[in-house]
């Protein structure tokens, strides 16, 4: 049995559900089913053996460009301004060079463009997949997309699933947690947990807009009860909730209340250390940019989320916008970059440096890629036929370039990978099988990847 | 004299045009009239006093004092002592831009469409429309399904319009014509035919045709430009087709229905071998009613007064209260305020719209008044051209309109065209997502991918917006706002409160003097970029000033101003923006509206904008989406599902209805019973369906989960508002009387960064829709619940659950101090311990605590005191107590 089983997110559970043997009675699996009675975040065991055990996904909103970042273009800088008579290519429309060089990167020679220099010094480390595509060009449903696989209904987050999957590795802190969440394209449901259990969507911190050195999760302490007082009080709240669900026979808005109180009963106590960053050293601070006021924000986001990892949150999801230039793309496009890319190759070193970056999955993207055209003289429209991604650390391939487009860009023609087939990929990476992480609802064992998805083994390091 | 050099962010930009300096010519943004006008109108009512007119005129140098009042005489052509914008830019007849709204350059389609003479038709029939049948034809017209590039040329209008690369002939012009490069073959990546190049005599009859303006004498239909969309097919989808009522059907259990509605549910439960659970108690049914009905927990009497009576009328005779109440109003106006974006500031840069809230308080007084949806519509859309009995309702009307003006803008745009592009895209979305369910605003750079809407569907109804005045206000001295508009001054006969008081004698005399003192200040800054932001400070107190001394009447109430709309002094059509670029005018489409919905759309748009034509259009029977989109959002909001899930999207992007029948029969019942929607209401809730439980039932739970099936009443959690208010409420501390105004109204026009938004929710004891709404500045307690975005059309709300909530309930100090004084309350009750556990419970959780509770909470009462000595550790307890009932998932769902 494995230690880590006995935490005392468990032990609490099942004590405070009345059955405090049930801690001791050996983890169930996954494909085991739920029993009420359980904490839904007690850890499980996974599929098939791990590679990575938790994910920092830097969610890039509004769609960076592929063609200026991470997929080199060369034949789209020699047909600057010609019209593309390509079929499916909009007539008319002018091919746009990027604006930015390449270079390649590393021994394995990864093509970069100079708006990530910082990054680019770490191109032994990525895996980048240049053959994404996804359903819709429109930020609402690409978004919605990206994070739960569908545009259309509503399901759980990424995030959710892989809680779901995995449980929590830790008691104190929520195991899914988004740092500065967009409101838009789909708002709070990107990090929804649907028809699983309420505390598996994310806890959000701070918001879209707000700097991340002033977000905090307010009401953290008691102005007037000691621990052992609220404890009191926090134990009638809970047998009245409990009361509830008995009552009602199944009730799971009273579960994710139940949950959220004792997770917030212990967050009190930690959540605020792990928020506070006064202790780390000018060193770090100007590792991860934070003494660069135009990175400053997200690198705050990044090294709240290696505190998180360390402290064992399962899921961090970081965002950075507006990456959506349909105009502007020289100064937009700069702008953002410039706010991620120090602070990510600082994520990525320190990550390296303290040993986790081999069992954390880094995943950089947007929801779509932008077109070879031009659009506004100085801009951009959305392209879902083929974009770019990079995976970092967690058992991947380090070092590669995986799939292409065509040669100006439009269209994943290599190894295309369908977003469910990047959430295939990602679950297995996280030892879970994407078939078989399911959860009975509306008469179908739903999925993360629908009834689609396929592993890319070729990434798999 | 170089002051055209200067940018729309220099301090005193209307320098530029007041001198009617012949100059270079201007490209469009810059040169809009209205920019600059609104830098003279201090007071923000759209025209300009002579006063106004005087102290604008007074910041021009060398201007000659003069010289002000005659050319101002001169000017004003109606002769009412005011320039309108129409007047004052006919006052520059010399300056280009100045005599139309700043338009970008378009084709007119005279142009094209010009009489053809005997002539040049013979020259059409006999050596255009031949070739173009026998070489063009198989790719670009009616006869295939898609043409390519959506480009027709067997029509006069699919020659005209052109394609998705825009217009394909520049009449007059062959070098710049589309359709001539791809004949000449000249250029690698345009060459039509693509296999054979044409003669070189058959091109040069092309030239010569487009020479003489391409004179086309072809009639008949016009087919749609992109013939992608076949409007008969398309409106076989279920929403685009007239919504038909169906008699009930039959069921086994005869006497479980109550009425039509119980019919099809039922029937639909006993098609799958299901049944309903069984009636919710009493109380619970109450609770759920008053919540569902006012936002607010039943009272102790109203708890006493529907236990008592067992009479059937009982529970009919509480909605009906329910609807009379004024609390019904305030809680469904915050339902439509979240479909309708409803937010006091811009967003973005944030400048505050201080008048918003007269909106607000329409909403609420229409919902109240149950105000017939087809008029509610009506006048939000076209409010300002209804006819109106006085003053009263005039101001109204106008008011309702403040739907179209008050989304989210840029108001620091420096580009004009694409600041007033971006406010009618908005005005498209919310119209087309609130009232229809369809996303017309994806069609803004292309034909919508998964509806039947077209590009030039787009533009047509852009053509209205574009006609109409958006009057959001702001300050145009403010920095950095560029784009200032007017108020709609509302009647003085309506007599309206002002949210801001009356000045007394000694307060004007105390500002007039202020600001005298800022314009010397003003005036003694030396020019130069040094001084900048002294420049942009001073500004901006002295417009505000100005303003609030403008909008004072001495001795009177002040002046009253609405967020709303009005109609341009000139109508415009549309181009088609090719890919939604500003930089691509393509053809000009006529004002319309959506194509697909054929006859019942097609009254042309003729005189005006257009909006009375699309707000007749919007709320008519006839129209097939109105009635079930408001429908469902009804349904939605009692049941806590819609009978279409998705209630903002009814294309096929969204989910199919799971009871269309029901659905239908609904919608056409609501159009039959005047549009009432309290009868909506109240023939829904007065259903078997919803006094079902909302208990488990294992069996239904397995076939149906997220019983769209109504099987039983879904467990819905409060909204933000329903939580902080029943905080209040059983605190004994909600005040329900209606505030005059709002935060933003008080503070005034400027940033809305000012205003403070967090902590309110202790402090003002209103209910919570009277609490500022400032866009991107969503208090903390509100977000938390999932308030909606009020930049985003909402018919949903998300739901979560988390941690943050769980501190907010154990450590919050709003819930701290209403749970003390609900303890208070309790104990000033003169009954034993148990009976104040009783009325404490009946308070939080309307319905009377089990014996185990109530024992439970003797014994946490004499723990929590023993280990909490001290003199108020009764209290204390007590006050624990009652937050441990407002913590639990009981208070913060609906069961």
């Amino acid at each position: 049995m494995n230690p880590q089983s006995l935490t005392r997110r468990g032990l609490l559970w099942s004590v405070a559900a009345g059955g405090g043997c049930l801690a001791l009675a050996g983890l169930p699996s996954v494909a085991s089913g739920t029993d009420p009675k359980r904490s839904p975040l007690a850890p499980k065991v996974p599929h098939i053996p791990a590679r990575a055990k938790r994910v920092i996904f830097l969610c890039m909103n509004g769609a960076p460009s592929h063609v200026d970042t991470f997929d080199y273009k060369p034949e789209l800088a020699l047909a600057d301004g010609k019209t593309s008579s390509r079929p499916g290519r909009i007539p008319g429309a002018k091919l746009m060079a990027s604006p930015w060089k390449f270079r390649q990167h590393g021994a394995a020679g990864l093509w970069i463009s100079e708006l990530f220099p910082e990054v680019a010094r770490h191109a032994d480390e990525l895996c980048v997949i240049r053959s994404l595509h996804t359903d819709l060009p429109a930020h609402p449903e690409a978004c919605l997309m990206l994070h739960t696989g569908s545009s259309q209904f509503i399901r759980p987050s990424l995030g959710a699933w892989i809680l779901y999957g995995l449980g929590s590795e830790t008691d104190d802190l929520p195991g899914f947690i988004a740092l500065r969440p967009s409101g838009r394209n789909g708002g709070a449901q990107n990090f929804g947990s649907a028809f699983l259990p309420a505390a598996c969507q994310a806890t959000r911190i701070g918001s879209e807009g707000q700097p991340m050195a002033q977000a905090r999760i307010s009401n953290i302490k008691n102005p007037r009860l000691g621990t052992n007082a609220q404890r009191l009080q926090l134990d009638l709240v809970q047998a009245m909730n409990r009361d509830l669900v008995e009552r009602e026979r199944a009730h799971p808005g009273a579960d994710g209340v139940i949950e959220s109180f004792e997770l917030a009963f212990r967050m009190q106590g930690r959540l605020p250390r792990v928020m506070d960053l006064t202790g780390e050293s000018a060193e770090m601070r100007t590792l991860y940019g934070l003494d660069d006021p135009a990175a400053a924000d997200f690198g705050h986001q990044c090294l709240l989320a290696r505190r998180f990892i360390e402290a064992g949150v399962r899921f961090v999801e970081l965002a950075q916008g507006d990456w959506d230039q349909h105009r502007g793309l020289r100064a937009g496009h700069l702008r953002n970059a410039r706010a991620v890319d120090r602070p990510i190759a600082g994520l990525l070193a320190d990550l390296r440096v303290r040993g986790l970056l081999d069992e954390t999955l880094v995943v950089w993207g947007g929801e779509f890629g932008r077109t070879p055209h031009g659009q506004n003289a100085d801009g951009r429209d959305h392209n879902n036929k083929g974009f770019a991604v990079w995976l970092a650390g967690g058992g991947v391939k380090p070092g590669i370039a995986y799939g292409q487009t065509d040669e100006l860009g439009y269209e994943a023609v290599e190894n295309p990978m369908h977003v469910h087939d990047l959430h295939a990929t990602i679950l297995h990476l996280l030892g879970l099988d994407h078939e078989r992480l399911t959860h009975r609802h509306a008469g179908r064992d739903m999925r993360l990847t629908d009834v689609k998805g396929v592993v890319h083994t070729a990434i798999l390091a | 004299m170089s002051v055209f050099s200067l940018s729309v962010r220099s301090a005193l930009p209307l320098v530029v045009l007041l001198l009617a300096v012949p100059g270079r010519a201007q490209p469009f943004p810059a040169f809009d009239p209205e920019r600059i006008f609104m830098q003279g109108d201090a007071d923000l009512d759209g025209r300009l006093s002579l006063d106004e007119y005087r102290e604008f005129l007074r910041r021009v140098p060398r201007m000659q004092e003069a010289g002000i009042e005659p050319f101002f005489r001169r000017s004003d052509a109606d002769r009412d002592g005011f320039l309108s914008l129409a007047e004052y830019r006919r006052s520059f007849p010399s300056r280009p831009g100045g005599r139309r709204p700043a338009e970008p350059k378009s084709k007119p389609e005279a142009e094209v469409s010009g009489p053809v003479t005997p002539a040049q038709e013979q020259f059409f029939e006999t050596k255009i429309r031949p070739v173009l049948a026998a070489h063009c034809g198989s790719c670009h017209s009616g006869m295939v399904e898609k043409p390519k590039g959506g480009l027709r040329l067997d029509t006069r209008e699919g020659m005209r319009v052109g394609g998705d690369s825009g217009q394909v002939i520049v009449p007059g012009r062959p070098d710049e014509s589309l359709l001539i490069r791809a004949i000449r073959h000249r250029d690698d990546e345009l060459q039509m035919p693509p296999k054979q190049k044409l003669s070189d005599m058959v091109i040069a009859d092309f030239e010569a045709w487009v020479k003489m303006g391409a004179p086309d004498p072809r009639t008949g239909p016009a087919a749609a430009p992109h013939a992608t969309i076949d409007p008969a097919k398309a409106r076989e989808f279920w929403s685009f087709r007239v919504p038909v009522k169906s008699a009930p059907p039959m069921v086994n259990r005869t006497a479980w229905p109550r009425g039509e509605i119980d019919s099809f549910l039922l029937a639909a439960l006993e098609a799958r071998g299901l049944s309903p659970v069984g009636d919710a108690s009493r109380p619970r049914l109450l609770r759920r009613v008053t919540f569902d009905l006012t936002g607010l927990p039943p009272t102790l009497e109203e708890l006493d007064a529907f236990l008592a009576d067992d009479t059937p009328e009982a529970f009919a005779k509480t909605v009906d209260r329910l609807l009379a109440s004024p609390r019904f109003g305030e809680r469904w106006a915050r339902h439509w305020l979240d479909v309708a974006r409803y937010a006091e500031s811009s967003g973005k840069t944030n400048f505050a719209y201080p008048q918003a809230w007269r909106y607000r308080d329409w909403a609420i007084s229409s919902f109240n008044v149950d105000k017939p949806y087809d008029q509610f519509v009506r006048e939000q859309i076209a409010g300002d051209l209804l006819p109106a009995a006085d003053d009263r309702q005039r101001a109204d009307q106008i008011i309702a309109t403040g739907f179209l003006a008050l989304g989210s803008k840029a108001h620091d745009a420096e580009n004009r065209g694409q600041f007033l592009l971006d406010v009618v895209d908005d005005q498209i979305e919310a119209t087309t997502r609130a009232f229809l369910g369809l996303t017309v605003a994806c069609a803004r750079c292309h034909d919508h991918k998964l509806d039947p809407v077209s590009q030039r569907d787009y533009y047509a109804l852009s053509g209205i917006f574009r006609s109409t005045q958006t009057c959001s206000g702001t300050l145009a001295g403010v920095f950095p706002n560029f784009n200032a508009s007017p108020l709609f001054e509302l009647p003085a006969g309506a007599n309206l409160p002002s949210a801001v008081p009356p000045l007394s004698s000694g307060q004007r005399t105390a500002m007039e003097e202020r600001l005298a003192t800022l314009v010397s200040e003003r005036n003694a800054i030396p020019p130069g970029e040094a001084n900048r932001d002294r420049v942009r400070r001073t500004d901006s107190m002295l417009s505000t000033l100005r303003l609030r001394l403008l909008v004072d009447r001495p001795g009177g109430t002040p002046r009253t101003f609405a967020m709303a709309v009005r109609e341009r002094d000139e109508a415009v059509d549309s181009p088609l923006y090719v890919r939604g670029e500003l930089e691509q005018p393509g053809a000009v489409v006529p004002r319309g509206l959506i194509g697909v919905f054929g006859d019942s759309a097609s009254t042309p748009v003729t005189t005006g904008s257009g909006r009375r034509e699309l707000a007749e259009w919007l709320a008519s029977p006839s129209n097939p989406l109105t009635a079930r989109v408001m429908v469902n959002r009804v349904w939605l909001h009692l049941f806590g599902r819609g009978l279409v899930p998705t209630p903002d999207n009814f294309g096929s992007a969204g989910v199919r209805p799971d009871h269309p029948e029901l659905l239908d029969t609904l919608a056409v019942d609501f159009m039959q019973d005047g549009w009432s929607v309290k009868r909506l209401i109240r023939r829904i809730v007065l259903s078997h369906a919803y006094g079902l439980d909302s208990a488990h039932d294992p069996r239904n739970f397995e076939a149906d989960p997220d019983n769209a099936l109504v099987w039983r009443m879904s467990k819905r959690r409060l909204e933000a508002e329903a939580v902080r208010d029943t905080l209040l409420s059983v605190g004994g501390q909600l005040d329900v009387t209606p505030p005059v105004g709002s935060a933003v109204a008080r503070m005034g026009e400027g940033l809305a960064l000012f205003v403070r938004v967090e902590g309110l929710d202790d402090q003002d004891t209103h209910r919570s829709v009277y609490l500022p709404v400032v866009r991107d500045r969503v208090p903390e307690m509100f977000a938390m619940f999932d308030f909606a975005d009020p930049s985003l059309v909402t018919g949903e709300r998300a739901t979560t659950t988390g941690p943050a909530q769980a501190l907010y309930f154990m450590n919050g100090p709003l819930v701290i101090r209403q749970s003390g004084a609900l303890a208070e309350r309790v104990n000033a009750i003169n009954a034993d311990e148990a009976g104040r556990i009783a009325a404490a419970c009946r308070l939080a959780l309307a319905r009377m605590p089990t014996s185990v509770e109530r024992d439970r909470a003797v014994a946490f009462l004499r723990e929590f005191s023993e280990q909490t000595k001290g003199a108020d550790s009764q209290r204390g307890a007590w006050t624990a107590f009652c937050q441990a009932l407002l913590s639990s998932a009981e208070f913060r769902y609906l069961d």
